[in-house]
């Protein structure tokens, strides 16, 4: 009940998944973290089996790129690469097991972070969607946009400038801050883009933390179905009973939501 | 990000394909010291060999943990590294580059895994077209009776096992490595690869290869030169 952005691998089944997917996106210190924490909460106190995860956690690769990255000695291809086996291993051995057994899978960025990134660092966008082709497209995507503006001060107080999110890679010859806002500025511009064509929820990252999560849980309800046993007396595993709502797609999201704030 | 085909660089590529077993790797060779005696500044680069992403890759076929799609995916990030790192800027410099397989064994071997053909191309479509791609054509029982000569077994991957064909190393060997032979043949035509024939003695596909090689040195304005 899935389907791919047009490439099927072998051996990886879309046709009888069943769970949801959905995706938390937006540039880094936004607080998708947060949110994934609350919305994970939320629906396994409401009844749904819930798996989250990321990027550059697979067991196959995950530690293989942070050793690269230590080192900042990776081509921008290459590090692309990377990040797409990363994403293939997670989406074969996580992901896709998940959705088959009926979990809510909340993935804390996907495909357009990859690829926003692959973008600004001036590889073909021909190339770059091609790569990730294989991905199943999400029940939803959640964008939590914030200005370049305000994102600066959560970087400053919070953690500092990193190295690859201030692309240092990129601007080398800057200081860690007109790298970063650059750098920044660059990627907004890369998934502001991408929200249209693949018509992400949009939502406004400057209120509270609870703001945002009261949205999240609207946009979610409207394609999950109550987890509950029909007068069958059927016992439906978790989650497994969202067929009902299975067609409903992004359309029913109200426009307003989906244009940026 | 230049494509396959695009770029423009002094240097010289070449490369040799083919199954395991058919000779490619001592080829190769000879032609390495031939080159490095003529005095050309000569560097060897082999496949799954960038220090960065080798280790996952081992990691990965030890334990078995690769699918077709991440056994394609990592080994692209290796060949890309290899690219962006060495292969390219050694042929900006006027080097002349040797690569014991290229793009054409991912392509063989992943659509050999059930991997899309058209997204495999794509996904190399950064690599630098070849000065000269050398396939060197041998029957697969050719090709198995010199293997099991060298050496005790096939490897897991090397004989497709992932894929289930059989249980049996030596059927699945032959049943991977035959796909792998049409997919090659198909590319011969698609890429223009110059074919070889494996099965005569070493000496006269050297030469035949040589002489290719000279042809296509002498036509470079400023090869670097070892010092």
């Amino acid at each position: 009940m899935k389907e791919s952005y047009g490439v099927r691998l072998p051996a990886l089944e879309l046709d009888d998944l069943v769970g949801k997917l959905i995706v938390l996106e937006g540039t880094d210190g936004v607080g998708r973290s947060t949110q994934i924490r609350f919305l994970k909460e939320w629906l396994e106190q409401q009844g749904h089996a819930v798996l989250d995860t990321g990027l550059t956690r697979s067991g196959l690769v995950g530690k293989g790129i942070k050793r690269a990255k230590e080192g900042h000695t990776l081509g921008r291809i290459t590090l692309s690469l990377f990040y797409a086996t990363d994403f293939a291993d997670r989406l074969e051995n996580e992901i896709v097991p998940a959705l088959r057994a009926g979990f809510v899978v909340l993935t804390d960025r996907y495909i357009y972070s990859l690829m926003a990134r692959s973008m600004v660092r001036g590889l073909d966008p021909a190339w770059v969607r091609n790569i990730h082709r294989f991905a199943p497209k999400p029940d939803a995507i959640f964008y939590l946009r914030i200005g370049v503006d305000e994102l600066i001060p959560r970087a400053v107080f919070t953690r500092g400038f990193d190295y690859w999110e201030s692309g240092m890679d990129l601007y080398s010859a800057e200081d860690m801050y007109d790298s970063f806002r650059k750098y920044q500025t660059a990627l907004l511009q890369q998934f502001d883009e991408l929200a249209e064509e693949f018509s992400f929820n949009v939502i406004d990252a400057r209120p509270e933390p609870r703001v945002i999560f009261e949205q999240l849980k609207a946009g979610i309800d409207r394609i999950l179905a109550p987890p509950v046993v029909r007068a069958a007396a059927v016992t439906v595993p978790t989650g497994v009973s969202a067929a009902a709502g299975e067609e409903v797609a992004l359309e029913e999201v109200p426009e307003d939501r989906r244009k940026r704030a | 990000m230049k494509r396959y085909g695009d770029h423009r660089i002094p240097g010289r590529l070449f490369v040799v394909e083919g199954i395991d077993g058919s000779g490619k790797s001592t080829q190769l060779m000879l032609l390495h010291q031939w080159l490095k005696a003529e005095g050309y500044g000569v560097v060897f680069s082999e496949w799954n060999s960038s220090p960065l992403v080798k280790d996952t890759t081992k990691r990965g076929k030890k334990k078995q943990l690769l699918t077709p799609a991440t056994f394609s995916l990592i080994h692209a990030t290796d060949f890309a590294d290899r690219t962006e790192r060495n292969i390219i800027p050694l042929l900006k410099a006027g080097a002349v580059v040797l690569c014991d397989r290229y793009i054409y064994t991912a392509f063989a071997r992943d659509a050999s895994r059930g991997m899309d053909p058209e997204w495999i191309r794509e996904l190399y479509g950064f690599a630098v077209k070849p000065t000269v791609a050398f396939y060197f054509r041998v029957p697969l029982e050719v090709a198995m009776k010199r293997i099991n000569d060298a050496r005790a077994g096939f490897k897991y991957y090397e004989a497709g096992m992932d894929l289930g064909l059989s249980a049996d190393p030596d059927e699945s060997f032959r049943l991977f490595q035959g796909r792998i032979l049409d997919e090659y043949d198909r590319m011969i035509p698609e890429f223009g690869l110059t074919v070889i024939d494996a099965t005569l003695p070493i000496e006269t596909q050297q030469q035949e290869m040589r002489l290719m090689v000279l042809a296509k040195l002498t036509q470079a304005k400023q090869l670097r030169v070892a010092p």
